[in-house]
Parts: structure tokens; sequence; C-alpha cells
């Protein structure tokens, strides 16, 4: 039986210091997604931290990238308004790690439809994940669609994914029809990207 | 709000007194001449006097530019609150707000109405006076429809009505052609075609008034009394490009489905003049093949490239 990948259990103090354990961590061949699950949890969101790179938009969620990860993994800030949500998406085969920094978000997730099906998408499961949870997902678990629910608190979450990418699926409930859309970013590093 | 408010702070620009159990705020906010942000969020407001008689004379009716009440206990939109001309953004969300009055329409800065997460049913066609609102928010009420005079807010750029009732919606929506954001699960909508059966045919005095409209027959004021007149002005065109005619209160609803590039179908209501003017476009079967009706397809072209993106939600 193989000996299992040895893994750490990381606390990191601040953003800055999780950014570096990430690195780290990424540096190696191998990964464990727990490992970076616990480490993302580990960090007690505080937002003097990350205020820079929290820029909201009226109109829909957005997303601010924190860290390119030496092209391992992308680190990226989103940025929920009241009502704001996500279409359901897929991870086009990466791995994706969300962890809230303030508010709350609704994950909802859903089976890949029928290559045939024309019928309405699956429900998996649903649940709110409260500040500092840090979830994880990826094509093999199934898709999913994000959402604040809150009509009264904005929200922030903190994503990983690795590799990173920039184009993904996305799904119409009602139909299972896919979509193929190139994601953005609303800021790069604390910048406003003008697009 | 405390005493003395005004006084020590006359020159506030900026109030936040959300979270702090506020069941009314006083008189204090009619003092404060710069207040441009008023955010007052999860309290306790709601019943009457939450805010303060002559709001509407006091230098915060114009100055004010963001209101932020969500998370409180109205059950109406205060009437004071209409008086509050320089209004840009309101939000009202998580309330228990039941209707909008139509007043609403007095608000004519406004830019920025999140109405979310209150059990509203209907919505007045009042509030498509509103010549500079670019975001509005519905979702999570009870909505049934959508008003087809909503497609007149021209500035529309994001409408949010996820989580209604909503079975159609009025073709009209496709006439808002800055709207990039447009959010419509959790609606029952319509996936099968569906002709309201219920038609009520024509009074005579809809045939006399659809004659004299089609056949052009000329009238002065003082041929008719006046309520025949006013009647008259009231004529719809029949959207069938074929047909040319026009009815008053008779008509065939009809739902069409609106392709947008084989992915989506939107339920439209469409109001026809007449079963039989119904019958180019009508397929009697269920089965809904993109054999769409030319002049949806006409439509959805227009609208097909810009709404992909706004149905993917």
């Amino acid at each position: 039986m193989e000996q299992p990948v040895q893994t750490e259990t990381w606390k990191a103090r601040s953003l800055e210091e999780l950014i570096r354990i990430l690195h780290q961590i990424f540096a190696e061949d191998k990964v464990s997604v727990e490992e970076v699950q616990a480490l993302m949890e580990s960090y007690e969101s505080n937002p003097e931290e990350w205020l820079q790179y929290a820029k909201f938009d009226q109109y829909r969620y957005t997303r601010n990238l924190v860290d390119n990860g030496n092209g391992k993994f992308n680190l990226m800030i989103l940025c929920w308004g009241e009502g704001h949500g996500s279409s359901i998406h897929d991870h086009t085969d990466s791995h994706c790690f969300m962890k809230i920094l303030q508010g709350n978000l609704k994950e909802t997730l859903f089976e890949w439809p029928e290559k045939k099906g024309n019928g309405e998408m699956t429900k998996k499961s649903e649940r709110v994940l409260r500040e500092n949870q840090c979830a994880y997902i990826n094509d093999s678990i199934g898709l999913h669609r994000v959402e604040n629910i809150s009509h009264t608190e904005p929200a922030v979450s903190l994503h990983l994914y690795s590799p990173p990418f920039d184009t993904c699926n996305t799904f119409d409930q009602r139909t299972g029809h896919k979509h193929k859309v190139t994601m953005t970013f609303y800021s790069q590093f604390g910048e406003r990207t003008v697009c | 709000l405390p005493a003395g408010l005004s006084q020590w702070f006359p020159a506030l620009e900026v109030l936040d007194v959300s979270g702090t159990g506020l069941t009314e705020m006083g008189t204090e906010l009619l003092s404060l001449p710069c207040l441009h942000t008023l955010l007052a969020k999860n309290n306790r407001l709601g019943g009457p006097g939450s805010l303060p008689k002559g709001l509407g004379q006091a230098p915060l009716a114009r100055s004010l530019r963001v209101l932020n009440l969500s998370g409180n206990r109205f059950s109406e939109v205060p009437p004071a609150l209409l008086q509050l001309r320089g209004l840009r953004s309101l939000s009202l969300g998580g309330n228990r707000l039941h209707g909008i009055p139509p007043d609403i329409q007095e608000l004519h800065s406004l830019e920025f109405l999140y109405l979310g997460g209150n059990f509203i049913t209907a919505i007045p066609p009042e509030l498509a006076k509103l010549p500079s609102l670019r975001y509005l928010v519905l979702c999570d009420n009870k909505i049934q429809s959508i008003p087809p005079q909503l497609a007149q807010l021209h500035s529309l750029r994001s409408l949010s009505l996820h989580n209604n009732l909503l079975t159609y919606l009025p073709r009209e929506i496709l006439n808002l052609v800055h709207l990039d954001e447009l959010s419509l699960r959790g609606n029952p909508l319509v996936v099968r075609f569906v002709r309201d059966l219920t038609y009520n045919p024509p009074s005579l005095q809809e045939l006399a008034g659809r004659t004299i409209k089609t056949r052009n027959v000329p009238y002065a004021p003082s041929d008719l009394p006046e309520s025949l007149v006013r009647y008259l002005s009231l004529a719809s065109n029949c959207p069938n490009p074929k047909c040319g005619g026009v009815y008053f209160d008779s008509c065939v609803r009809q739902i069409k489905f609106v392709d947008f590039c084989g992915k989506y179908r939107l339920p439209l209501m469409h109001y026809l003049c007449s079963p039989e003017c119904s019958s180019p476009f009508s397929s009697a079967s269920q089965s809904s093949t993109s054999q769409s009706e030319s002049d949806s397809e006409d439509e959805a072209s227009v609208a097909a490239h810009r709404m992909q993106k706004v149905l993917l939600g």
C-alpha cells in the first residue's frame, strides 16, 4: 500500500503568509487537496489585509486577481453585492477552493446534465457557507451555482483555482444546455482592469 | 437619533445608523443640510413615524442621494420617502413590502432601486416613468407578471427578476437595448405552447370601434360623446404585421416562444386582435420546434447576441 502524501497542518496568520505558504505547497509535484483546504480555512479573515482587492460593481459580482501563483494557480477575491449570483458553471478540469472572507454565500450543487438531456437540471444539494469556511469543488464532484442571497449584506470570497483557467461552461438550469464563456478580471493586483 | 446631532455635526454628509435597533428616525434629520448618504439597514423601522414629518420641506429632500433601509420592517413604502426628490439610490431589500406605490415615479432622479426579498405581487406601470433607472432589483418576491410599460425604462442596464412567479414576459422586453444583465432563474416560466382559451368575443362597441379605426372613418369630437372619443383613442395595434387591425379590450393572449440561437426559449406574451389573426403563428401541436415564426426570428436575432449573456443565469 502506498504511503499517503505527508501533509502538514498549516496556520496562515495573515493573507501574505497564506500566499507564501501556497507558493511553497504548489512548488511541489504533488499537492494535497485537504492540505490546501485546511490552510485556506486556517486564515482568519482580516479585512485590512484584503480591502484593496475588494472592488465591488453595482450590477454583478466581480473577480479581482490577487496572485497568479507562478502559473500554478490563480488566487482571486470575488465581491458579491446584495442579490448577486453566478450562473451554474463547471471548472474546466481544475481544482477550485472557495473561502468566505465576509458575509455568507449559498452554494447549490448540480449533477452534470445528460448528454442527450433536455430537461431541468438536477439539484444535488445546497448549503450556506459562513465566514472563514472553505469549500472545494472540481468537475468530478459536479457543477455549482454560488450566490449572495442576502438583501442587506455584501459578501467577499477568496478563490484558488489550480491550474488557472479563463474559460468555463455555464449551464441553463431549465434545459442543461451549456455555453462556453471567457472570464475576465475586474481588477488585478489591486488595480482596476480597463477593457 | 441622538438629540443635538445636527448641532454637533452640521456638515454631516454620511450617516450610518445600521444595526442600532432604531424604531424611528427623528426630527434631527431635518436639520442636516449636507447629508447625501443615509444608511439605516437592519433596524426596526417600519411603523408610522419611522420617518419624520416635514421631510419634503427639509434640505434633505434635495440633498439626499443614497438611502438604504434594507432589513427593516416596512410593509409599505412610506409616503414621506417619495418626497426625497434628489434620491439616486434606494434600497428597501428584505422588508415586508406587498406592493410598490405608483407615486414611486416622483423619485425622478432614481438610478438604483433595490426591492429584493419582499412580498411584492405586482409592479405598477408608473415605475417605468423613472427615466434614469439603471439597476432594478425585484428578485425574491411574488411577482406574477411584468407590465409591458417597463420596456420604457430606456436606461435600464440590469434587471433582477429571479425567484418570482413569472410564467412569461412581455415581448416588449426586447426593446430594452441597454440591458446587459437579466436574471430569470427560479420562475415557473412556461415551457410549452400555451394559448389562452378564454377569449371573450368583442362587444358591439368594440366591433364598431375597430371598424372606425381600420377603415379610417373620419370623426370629430363634435360627432361623438366624449366617452367614445376617449375610447377610440385607446386602440392598440395588433402586433401581427400582416394584420393591421386594432383591438380595444378584447384580445387573444398568446405565449410565443422566442428562440435565442437555438439554445434558450423565452416565453413572451403577445396580444393579438383575434384568434384568426393568430393562426399564421400558432402551431396547434404541443411540440415546440425551432421552426419559429418568421417575425419572431427577426426580433430574436436582433436581441439574441445581447440577451445571450443575459439569460445565462
